[in-house]
């Protein structure tokens, strides 16, 4: 039988809450529920943040393009994000600006929360009452919002390359990046 | 300074990475946590004041559906919050504080985590997801969306905290 499985309403809300634990726990044990070092990477002071995601996302990318090939996982059945290529550049714009000014992200807020910081229970009451304004306002940017939609565009495909070429760059730029700001990151505490 | 007790960001990231494949592998979707704030707004609208929420087309997604609470990403977040928790515990590294930057004030505080929270909430709609839903996932699955929105959230960021340098230093 090949993954991704079919399963009861039951059984998926159970896998939900399981993976939601390791996510919550990788955050507040990276020290992602505190705004200072969320923050930190714009600042140019501490790079958990882009470590933590890249890390994450050469690890994920890895193995789901090897399960891919293995045959172990369908990847034609797993949800991939669709390009809407002008509302997601714009909404990511708008979420840099967001983050730096809240300190948070909505997955760290509710670490941080976790960790016993209360301004990140401001930060979710904001995230909440940004995604009512955006309800509320949805006739006015509906255009907008399904507009340049791609369907479902990956880098490869795009490119028009194996996706090893893809991954194996990724972890080559990733790679250079740690390495070099390790490199900064121990002069600086000499 | 207190001394941190925090673990490695590769093997934070390693855990974090396999719990996405895992995700995808399983559940044949990845992690997002915005969605559960979007929920929480439209079953609290219409908690408060249905006939609004019921004209609000947007929310119908939640609000059409027989059990709107039985939400992978609510189940997902209460997750987050519970295995933080246990983190934050066993390392010693709960407590309670109104975090914030160095020359801000508690008021600018609670001004700039609702708003900050707001223009969060209100992008991530616009971009179908936040920093785990589109950025993550969709950057680990290779998907363009993925990328463009890393990109230009970290071009959007460095550029604000390069106009407004003594914001969190």
């Amino acid at each position: 039988m090949t993954a991704p499985f079919e399963m009861s309403d039951a059984a998926s809300l159970g896998l939900a809450l399981l993976f939601g634990i390791f996510f919550g726990l990788s955050l507040e044990r990276s020290g992602l529920g505190d705004p200072h070092k969320l923050t930190g990477v714009f600042y140019f002071r501490d790079f958990t943040v882009p470590k933590v995601m890249f890390t994450a996302i050469v690890v994920a990318s890895t193995g789901i393009y090897l399960l891919s090939d293995l045959r172990l996982l369908d990847l034609e059945r797993v949800w991939i994000i669709p390009t809407f290529f002008w509302p997601q550049l714009v909404g990511g714009l708008i979420f840099g600006v967001g983050f730096v000014v809240s300190g948070y992200c909505p997955g760290t807020a509710v670490a941080g929360l976790a960790s016993g910081r209360l301004d990140a229970l401001v930060a979710m009451a904001g995230v909440s009452a940004g995604s009512l304004l955006f309800a509320m306002l949805y006739p006015i940017l509906e255009g907008f919002y399904l507009s340049s939609d791609r369907g479902v565009v990956t880098i490869p495909g795009l490119l028009g390359v194996s996706h090893w070429v893809v991954i194996m760059s990724l972890i080559v730029v990733a790679g250079g990046m740690f390495y070099f700001l390790e490199r900064m990151e121990k002069r600086e505490n000499t | 300074m207190k001394k941190e007790t925090y673990w490695s960001p590769y093997v934070t990231g390693t855990i974090l990475g396999l719990t996405l494949l895992a995700s995808f592998y399983a559940a044949g979707r990845g992690l997002g946590a915005s969605g559960a704030f979007s929920l929480a707004a439209g079953v609290g609208t219409n908690a408060v004041a249905p006939g609004y929420a019921g004209s609000l087309q947007y929310f119908s997604r939640y609000l059409d559906l027989p059990h709107p609470l039985l939400d992978w990403g609510l189940f997902l977040i209460i997750g987050v919050f519970l295995g933080a928790l246990a983190g934050a515990l066993a390392s010693m590294n709960f407590r309670f504080m109104f975090d914030k930057g160095a020359s801000m004030s508690v008021r600018t505080r609670v001004f700039s985590a609702f708003g900050g929270g707001m223009l969060i909430g209100f992008a991530a709609r616009l971009a179908r997801g936040c920093t785990s839903g589109v950025a993550l996932t969709g950057g680990s699955q290779l998907a363009l969306a993925g990328w463009v929105f890393v990109i230009a959230m970290f071009a959007s960021g460095f550029l604000f905290a390069a106009l407004f340098r003594r914001y969190w230093s």
